[in-house]
């Protein structure tokens, strides 16, 4: 998978719990241009393991001299996040994907709705900026814990005018989510991007109201479950793996010099779909790909998030 | 025997039924879909707010108006023509709210022009119900003179437009809403097939 050597041009501490990094490319050219809600893949090497984390792209479209993600300092870390802040700093080299777009706006949506919740803004910073150049019509409804965790307010406000609109938690302002959904004329999309259960609660009180799932959209970067500790063999290539509980079948893999295919890394995209040969226990699904016929069957897992209780799993690798 | 050709653009219709998640509901019907209101009404109703647009085809031998009436206590408006019910569709549409669900029946020219007022809403193709009603009559587009015909019955067509005789194939659009007619005599002038009635 071709990548992209960059380096940290800039850090900036925005709020205490998230840090906002400006890559730029070590040989001083231009990034690939992209669209308002991709994201890259960063690898990072940690005590000598490979850990690659995703994170949207914040900048304006417009802008190819450099990208801007921003990092949230998860407790439960599984090291991602804990690395990004405390080791990365300006002059720190990374290796990144090229821009994968799996949250776009739709071309054919008259209208957008979209719904931030924390550290889940990044990836609308950068759509903002294309929805604005486009003239499109659009709300942003943006959550956040407290007036300290208010990431990015100021320069949200500028962008957006009047068209967002802020949730404080400590004020006890809550987004709700049925008003908000019931008053939209047609041809409106919804977008949201925050913790599992505001991404679930949105997708529940869209779908009681009728709004067809091609028009609710949602990212989620969460971490690959953890799990029992389990043997995986690539029946093509004769490599067996043990597969760590607290590392996914994925990362694994790749850890013993595999090359699986990988795109969005969060059990969403089907890219990395592997043919299950065999397997002599469970297998454990933790995507949002396979239809619930698809896991019954057995036949396929997605080996980003998904694992399996067993001594021996099989793939077609 | 000769198994003919699966093409992807070919639509598949439904039969209307009830969706059960919804804010509203809009059922858009012509001359003989008027069955296929007759059956959805025969379907317990959703609760919520059921608005009727229902033209009968006044050449055909079969009126519905009436029954349709008799069965649907409000929410039904019943229009001259079908081009009435699509002015009355273009009158409601930008008050339409989303998760209201669209059902759609009548002749398959109908359905498409329907779908043309719905798109311009940003409603997609996926996401409505359409039966097919009475005929398999289909518009067929003219690719060398961009006529569209909208009740073609023979496999074998003379374009109203520039005369060509066209071979109508499966290929669809859903933009133009009419089956692709290609001249079927390019390469050999004058030899033109028999045109059967494969489309009553």
């Amino acid at each position: 998978m071709s990548t992209l050597n960059v380096k940290v041009a800039e850090v900036e501490q925005i709020t205490e719990v998230v840090k906002h990094f400006t890559l730029v490319q070590e040989n001083g050219e231009p990034l690939p241009r992209f669209s308002g809600g991709s994201h890259v893949v960063v690898s990072m090497d940690i005590n000598g393991r490979i850990h690659r984390n995703p994170y949207s792209l914040m900048g304006s479209t417009a802008n190819t001299d450099s990208y801007h993600i921003s990092v949230r300092k998860q407790e439960n870390s599984r090291g991602g996040s804990k690395f990004m802040h405390e080791q990365v700093e300006p002059g720190t080299s990374l290796q990144i994907t090229y821009p994968v777009n799996l949250f776009a706006i739709s071309k054919v949506g008259r209208r957008h709705i979209l719904i931030a919740g924390g550290i889940g803004i990044t990836p609308f910073m950068s759509q903002i900026s294309d929805l604005n150049r486009l003239g499109e019509d659009y709300e942003l409804h943006y959550a956040y814990r407290s007036a300290e965790h208010a990431a990015f307010r100021t320069q949200l406000e500028e962008m957006c005018g009047d068209r967002v609109h802020f949730y404080v938690d400590s004020d006890g302002s809550r987004m709700d989510f049925r008003d908000l959904l019931s008053h939209q004329p047609l041809g409106t999309h919804v977008y949201i991007c925050g913790p599992e259960p505001m991404v679930h609660a949105l997708h529940h009180t869209a779908e009681s109201l009728g709004w067809p799932d091609n028009h609710v959209h949602s990212e989620e970067f969460t971490a690959p479950p953890v799990g029992d500790e389990f043997t995986v063999e690539l029946a093509q290539s004769g490599i067996t793996v043990t597969v760590p509980g607290d590392m996914s079948m994925l990362e694994a893999m790749e850890e013993a010099g595999a090359e699986p295919p990988f795109l969005c890394r969060g059990g969403a995209c089907g890219r990395c779909e592997l043919e299950v040969v065999s397997c002599d226990g469970l297998l454990m699904h933790n995507d949002h790909y396979l239809s619930d016929h698809e896991k019954s069957e057995g036949k396929s897992i997605m080996p980003c998030v998904s694992r399996a209780k067993c001594s021996k799993l099989v793939v077609n690798l | 025997m000769e198994r003919g050709y699966w093409i992807r653009s070919k639509p598949l219709y439904d039969s209307l039924v009830w969706r059960t998640k919804a804010t509203g509901h809009m059922v858009i019907a012509e001359g003989e879909g008027g069955i296929a209101v007759l059956k959805l009404f025969q379907q317990m109703c959703p609760r919520e707010p059921i608005k009727l647009l229902f033209a009968d085809n006044k050449a055909a031998s079969k009126q519905y108006a009436d029954i349709i009436r008799s069965l649907v206590p409000e929410g039904l408006q019943v229009c001259e023509s079908d081009e009435a019910v699509l002015s009355a569709l273009k009158e409601q549409l930008p008050d339409c709210l989303m998760g209201t669900q669209f059902y759609v029946a009548g002749t398959e020219a109908f359905i498409w022009a329907v779908m043309d007022e719905l798109r311009k809403y940003g409603v997609q193709d996926k996401n409505v119900e359409k039966e097919l009603s009475g005929t398999l009559a289909r518009p067929v587009y003219c690719v060398h003179c961009k006529n569209i015909d909208k009740d073609v019955h023979h496999s074998i067509h003379q374009c109203s437009g520039c005369g060509r005789h066209l071979f109508v194939r499966d290929h669809f659009s859903r933009r133009l809403g009419a089956y692709m007619g290609v001249m079927v005599d390019a390469e050999e002038p004058g030899n033109i097939p028999a045109a059967e009635e494969i489309y009553p």
